[in-house]
């Protein structure tokens, strides 16, 4: 029955330097979590979750790459297919922001889908100690065609928006997605909880 | 933890950080980080010897390393290799130490999950096995007392 229901799956990577919270972003998404003793990724991790946006059920397929230096050779092999991508750096740190041009290099170089769509995460706002402006952020992402939302895993500010944005913007891009249903309604419908969150996301 | 332990690497990757293993190893020395790139490749090959051979690559490191992280995280392969090869209480006796350096890591803990599973599935698989075999036995057993009565 479930299944039926499903208008397509989407595979979704998360990448950025090590520590800036990529896997407590996406325990946050998809558990309700949070550990802040949250251990450094091995390799890499997978989640899947079902998401409706604008009445469109889908199913995302979430791969949560380790941030490690050690790791850079083995993790651009889970970039192939990618629909979307969340890069994301910390607020309190401006070595993670700076790092931002080499991360969207790699991901040029490795994803296949052209059109791939791709959302700047300034995560950690709980934090005091700012190193990165909201507007660096915004200018950034616009420089790049990139949505944009600042978060905190930790508080759970902005990390529905983020998927939620990434997903809209996805199936609005018409070839960048299959349909494995036959209830497509891409745009209007359902009349869902979405409507009424207060997303900031810009482009 | 299925995409993670099923997941294949290409015939390309695994060429290129051969390539680069050899070369070192041609040269008379081999970093651990061209050791390490190289036995993911191989723990995550199809071919069974290429795991087998991601093993030792990785026990070899682990011989050689002190540093906690470095590894947690030959275990955690060391642990994936057995479980691609259907070793699964081998793979448990890896998956173990992790716990001593991060006790509460989830990966090691849903791959563990997964391992037991795994080992519960493929135990009553076994146990169907030998109990078809069993039945099929005791058929012709009857057919042939059977045969023997008329």
């Amino acid at each position: 029955m479930e299944e039926h229901e499903i208008l397509t799956t989407l595979k979704i990577l998360i990448i950025g330097e090590s520590g800036v919270g990529k896997s407590s972003l996406l325990l946050r998404f998809t558990d309700d979590t949070f550990d802040p003793e949250q251990a450094a990724t091995i390799g890499v991790d997978f989640k899947v979750k079902t998401l409706t946006v604008d009445g469109n059920k889908t199913k995302l397929a979430i791969w949560d790459t380790a941030g490690q230096e050690r790791f850079r050779t083995l993790t651009p092999s889970y970039y192939r297919g990618a629909q979307g991508v969340i890069l994301v750096y910390d607020v309190s740190s401006k070595q993670s922001f700076n790092k931002l041009d080499a991360w969207l290099n790699e991901l040029e170089t490795f994803a296949t889908k052209q059109d791939m769509v791709k959302m700047l995460v300034g995560n950690k706002i709980d934090r005091n100690n700012h190193e990165v402006s909201k507007e660096e952020g915004l200018k950034f992402a616009r420089k790049h065609h990139m949505l944009f939302i600042e978060a905190s895993a930790k508080t759970n500010d902005g990390v529905q928006c983020a998927f939620e944005e990434l997903v809209e913007k996805i199936i609005q891009t018409p070839g960048l997605w299959e349909t494995s249903g036959k209830t497509i309604r891409p745009g209007q419908g359902g009349g869902d909880a979405y409507q009424g969150q207060s997303c900031y996301c810009v482009i | 933890m299925e995409e993670i332990v099923n997941e294949n690497v290409s015939a390309t990757d695994l060429k290129k950080y051969e390539s680069v293993y050899l070369e070192q190893q041609r040269r008379g020395h081999v970093s651990e980080k061209t050791q390490f790139d190289y036995a993911l490749c191989l723990v995550r090959s199809k071919y069974e010897e290429d795991k087998y051979k991601g093993v030792s690559l990785l026990m070899d490191l682990l011989r050689s390393s002190s540093d906690n992280q470095s590894m947690r995280d030959y275990y955690f392969f060391i642990a994936i290799a057995y479980t691609r090869l259907k070793l699964y209480e081998k793979a448990l006796d890896y998956v173990e130490p992790i716990f001593k350096i991060e006790p509460s890591n989830r990966q090691a803990k849903e791959l563990k999950a997964y391992i037991k599973k795994k080992l519960k599935t493929d135990g009553l698989i076994g146990m169907a096995v030998v109990g078809g075999a069993a039945l099929a036995l005791g058929g012709v057993v009857a057919a042939t007392i059977a045969a023997i009565r008329k």
